[in-house]
């Protein structure tokens, strides 16, 4: 094989990497900020919630970030045409996504109304990011309406709406903000006392089961719909331009084609569910930090569950579905794509490491008298 | 084909001005603020003394509260170039992306982990531990600094990339080309370093505060000496490095630097170049293309900008001139790039490569094509065409004039107050000095105006360009309904205000109440600038 | 012979330090001075700091 199609697969490989990083990491910490009404009656115990994540937070949001710029440089006709043709909800994400930091280091420094508005701005940037995570999901799978012009400046051909309001998308939506709820419910049993772990407990119980029913139902939901796929062969060493070199069309069940032609990779979705019946069954069991794991293993398999059945393709279009972006066809230069996988085997086991070292310093459970002494604390 | 809309791509340039220049009230201060709060853990580290603790503590304690809106609008940033500006990402995402993804890998990782250990850490850390820790996040976040404006540095000289015409975009083709471009690495220190004196002046202002109203004096002084020292060479490090990039903007983008100075017509108009005046005042007509009442000091311009005696500066009428050619050069280049896009034609390659670098010049013409078609230009109406575009290749003058001198004037400003501050903070006559003081407390938000200004000489100055030469801003953007815009311009107006008025409440809250261990009852009766310490305020524990 | 290990040690990190110097000096001169003038102005900083405490037990002293 070329040296570009073995970048461009590692590449593809390492998008699902980075999507799944960012929804453990940054899944549970908005689990933790949907829940923080739920499991804190008092303003003592949602202190604690929030400070159980409060070390950590923003280590994590780097993922989300990270996610930003590693597509931007590494597809980056896919960053630049989603985030676009998504304006409307890409900027609701955005808006939610920005309250957070403001939040954690605000909220408990003035009084009790202060704190309250705060805690609903929890719960909006918990929430509203996962449901958009997710739907982004559900949306790329059924295509989007969008063509380029010759010098590929891309037009949109649909109305914000029908992205908006989608079923399948609003399921793919709720089921990303019933594992962040299991992840994040298990991250305060990790470190949290009663009545925080209970409350969080029930919660994460409740959001694995939810999230396993959807799984199951949006795969059958995709088995039905439309898909796209090749109708000659294409070219994956071809100039990464969205332009030309591809014939595609919509099928029904053609997402299903890559199960059929390679029966193992039902392993993914097996793990998807495996991870979130061995999240569920852990924390019923009072196991959070097995439990932890598994929730992350049920994102490895979901994630990789989607990309599986869709490649290579990234963002299929439905008005003009030649132009659809693919792995081969929306990367970057075979130079960025190498200099890049250069760092990322450099940087990322030290990320590892010292956010590893980072959690190892801050163990044990979080405690209302050590807030109380700690000026820091949020 | 739809056509760009005009206003959009306006609303899409006010939109990004207003969420950058708004995130880098914030930045400065946590580059220049994580420096010198590393400098006092480290002198606590070293002498033991409990004081210095105390002073990290408090400065930490302002500090984050500014580092929290910094990083929520640095969001904003990261999806503002997919969501408003998509052709720009389509076309040097493969260049320009990279930095801004090894800035998180190599950069906001380490800084970010590491400001939650900083802050959380102090009883689970040895001293010396945590030392590395806060110096990691002062060095995170510099570095962090430096890959942003190594992206930056591409958009203002074009280093380490071509375009492809089979991919329709710019490629990288050298990293080291793109990392140690002249640009990239004057810039970075300029604004690494204004952000040093952003912090320095912070805290030295709110130390005297302290040193007016009698209060938190050991920590006040303390604080005011490392911070005058610590600024006073920043500030001149400061005004070093912006001659460094102006004589940068005169080698490589001749339209920014002659706007930057009103230099309409050629330096050697005058009497000779030597004998140019540099203009302290004057205020450009953009429409007419002259200045009204300028004042300026002889044989002071040529020499500035050029490093030499008399050589001749280009003004900005012949600019416009010389751009002609590039223009009708560039429409060749564009018209053979959609023939060679339609049927690879070689012929087509080759004509494009022979006008190749002219192509952004085609770009601009696009603008003003019928239809913002190039093909449909005619021998008939060419001429209007290529007097219009060369009037759009050369920046808003007003604009660049004097956000440049706002920007240069402060500059010079704080070496002079960094200078006064440290000299009688070493002699230690800072109280007999109440007007010092009172200047210094008042000075605080200056540096960030300061920032604010020269970020707008950088990006107006670079206009119509977003990639210097290659790719003009109105190309650029996405094509976005107005409605959008509307819609987003009015959320960020809504949540960037609340959040102000938030920070603002807690940062005069929080320096009002000065440092919580260490609460002396503040002197009755003196006027203070904040208003009255609020000491029985407990609410924050 | 300890001190002689030590004294090669230190002229060989000297070495090496004149020697990235120098290439940081050709590639990255900016850079350079940033790592250099960072360094300094912590320096001063700190420095300031120590004297100021010496300044007080010395004032200290003569009251």
């Amino acid at each position: 094989m070329e040296l570009y199609v073995v970048l461009k697969v590692i590449w593809a490989v390492l998008l699902g990497v980075l999507l799944t990083g960012l929804a453990v990491m940054v899944g549970m910490d908005m689990g933790v900020g949907t829940l923080l009404r739920f499991v804190g009656k008092t303003d003592k115990e949602r202190r604690v919630a929030l400070n159980i994540i409060g070390p950590h937070w923003d280590g994590n949001q780097v993922w989300f970030i990270l996610g930003g710029g590693a597509i931007f440089a590494a597809f980056p006709t896919l960053y630049a045409t989603s985030f676009s043709v998504f304006y409307v909800v890409m900027i609701l994400l955005l808006f939610s996504m920005i309250m957070r930091p403001v939040a954690f280091e605000y909220r408990s420094k003035a009084g009790n109304s202060w704190r309250a508005t705060w805690d609903w701005a929890f719960l909006i940037s918990g929430a509203v990011p996962m449901i958009v995570y997710g739907a982004a999901f559900g949306n790329v799978m059924e295509g989007v309406g969008f063509h380029y012009s010759w010098t590929g400046q891309y037009f949109q051909d649909e109305s914000f709406l029908g992205y908006l309001l989608n079923p399948f998308a609003l399921i793919c939506g709720v089921m990303s903000l019933s594992l962040s709820i299991a992840q994040g419910g298990t991250m305060l049993m990790l470190r949290g006392e009663e009545p925080i772990f209970g409350r969080a407990r029930s919660a994460a119980i409740g959001g694995a089961l939810v999230a396993a029913v959807l799984f199951a139902i949006g795969g059958v939901w995709v088995a039905h719909m439309n898909g796209f796929a090749f109708t000659a062969p294409v070219d994956p060493n071809m100039p990464a331009s969205p332009l030309t070199g591809q014939t595609v069309a919509v099928q029904a069940g053609a997402w299903m084609h890559n199960y059929q032609s390679y029966p193992i990779l039902w392993a993914l979705p097996a793990l998807g569910f495996v991870g979130m019946l061995g999240n569920l069954l852990m924390n019923a069991a009072r196991k959070p930090a097995v439990a932890w794991w598994a929730g992350a293993l049920a994102w490895v398999g979901v994630i990789f569950t989607v990309g599986a059945s869709m490649f290579p393709f990234l963002m299929p279009s439905t008005t003009n579905p030649n132009q659809s972006l693919t792995v081969w066809n929306s990367i970057g230069s075979q130079y960025s794509l190498g200099w890049m996988l250069l760092f990322a085997l450099v940087f990322t086991p030290a990320i590892i490491a010292y956010t590893s070292w980072c959690f190892y310093v801050m163990r044990g459970k979080v405690k209302v008298e050590s807030i109380t002494d700690d000026s820091h604390s949020y | 084909m739809s056509l760009i809309d005009p206003s959009v791509v306006e609303l899409s340039r006010l939109q990004f001005a207003l969420t950058a220049l708004y995130h880098f009230i914030f930045v400065p201060l946590t580059l220049g603020m994580t420096f010198l709060i590393a400098s006092m853990e480290t002198v606590y580290v070293i002498t033991g003394k409990e004081i210095y603790k105390e002073m990290t503590h408090f400065w930490a304690k302002l500090f984050g509260i500014n580092f929290a809106i910094g990083v929520a609008t640095g969001l904003t940033m990261e999806f503002e170039f997919g969501t408003n500006w998509s052709m720009y990402s389509h076309f040097v995402g493969d260049v320009f992306g990279t930095p801004l993804a090894i800035e998180g890998l190599m950069a906001f990782f380490m800084e970010s982990t590491f400001i939650g250990l900083m802050f959380f850490g102090w009883d689970r850390l040895s001293r010396p531990a945590h030392l590395a820790v806060t110096w990691l996040t002062a060095l995170g976040s510099n570095l962090s600094a430096l890959w942003i404006l190594i992206a930056n540095g591409f958009m203002q000289n074009p280093q380490g990339a071509s375009f492809d015409p089979d991919t329709m975009r710019m490629q990288f083709t050298s990293f080291l080309n793109l990392v140690f471009s002249q640009d990239a690495q004057a810039k970075f220190v300029h604004t690494s370093i204004a952000g040093f004196v952003t912090g320095a002046l912070f805290v030295m202002g709110i130390s005297s505060f302290y040193i007016l109203t009698n209060r938190h004096k050991a920590l006040a002084a303390r604080s005011f000496r490392m911070a005058a020292l610590f600024g006073v060479i920043s500030s001149m490090a400061v005004v070093t490095l912006g001659d460094a990039l102006g004589r940068l903007d005169y080698l490589v983008q001749p339209t920014k630097i002659a706007a930057i100075e009103g230099l309409w017509q050629d330096s050697n108009a005058h009497s000779s170049a030597a004998a140019a005046p540099w203009l302290v005042f004057a205020l450009p007509d953009d429409a007419k293309q002259t200045n009204y009442a300028e004042i300026g000091v002889p044989y002071v311009l040529t020499p500035l900008i050029t490093h030499s005696e008399n050589t001749a500066v280009p003004g900005l009428i012949s600019l416009e001139q010389q751009a002609g050619p590039r223009i009708l050069n560039g429409i060749k280049a564009l018209n053979a790039l959609q023939q060679y896009g339609q049927d690879h034609d070689a012929a087509a390659l080759a004509t494009f490569k022979q006008y190749e670098n002219d192509m952004g010049y085609g770009f601009l013409a696009q603008k003003n094509a019928p239809n913002q078609d190039l093909t449909q230009i005619t021998p008939a109406n060419q001429d209007a065409i290529v007097a219009q575009t060369e009037k759009d290749t050369i920046p808003n003058v007003f604009v660049t004039f004097w956000s440049f001198r706002i920007m240069m004037f402060l500059g010079f400003y704080f070496v002079i107050l960094f200078a006064f501050a440290s000299y009688y903070s070493l002699r230690n006559e800072l109280e007999k000095h109440p007007l010092l003081l009172k200047a210094a407390l008042w000075s605080i938000p200056l540096p960030v105006m300061a920032c604010e200004f020269g970020w707008i000489t950088a990006e107006a100055g670079r206009q119509p360009w977003s990639v210097y030469g290659w790719l003009p801003t109105f190309q650029s953007a996405s094509s976005h309904p107005v409605g959008y815009m509307v819609f987003s311009l009015i959320g960020f107006a809504l949540l960037y205000s609340a959040f102000i008025a938030a920070e603002l409440y807690l940062m005069f809250k929080f320096a009002r109440l000065g440092p919580q261990h260490h609460a002396e009852p503040s002197v009755g009766g003196t006027a203070t600038m904040f208003g009255k310490p609020q000491l029985a305020d407990k609410s924050w524990q | 012979m300890g001190k002689l290990f030590k004294i090669v040690g230190l002229a060989l990190t000297l070495a090496l330090g004149v020697f990235l110097a120098v290439v940081a000096g050709d590639y990255g001169p900016w850079y350079f001075a940033w790592l250099v003038g960072t360094t300094m102005i912590v320096l001063i900083a700190a420095a300031g700091a120590v004297m100021f405490d010496t300044q007080e037990t010395n004032s200290n002293g003569k009251v």
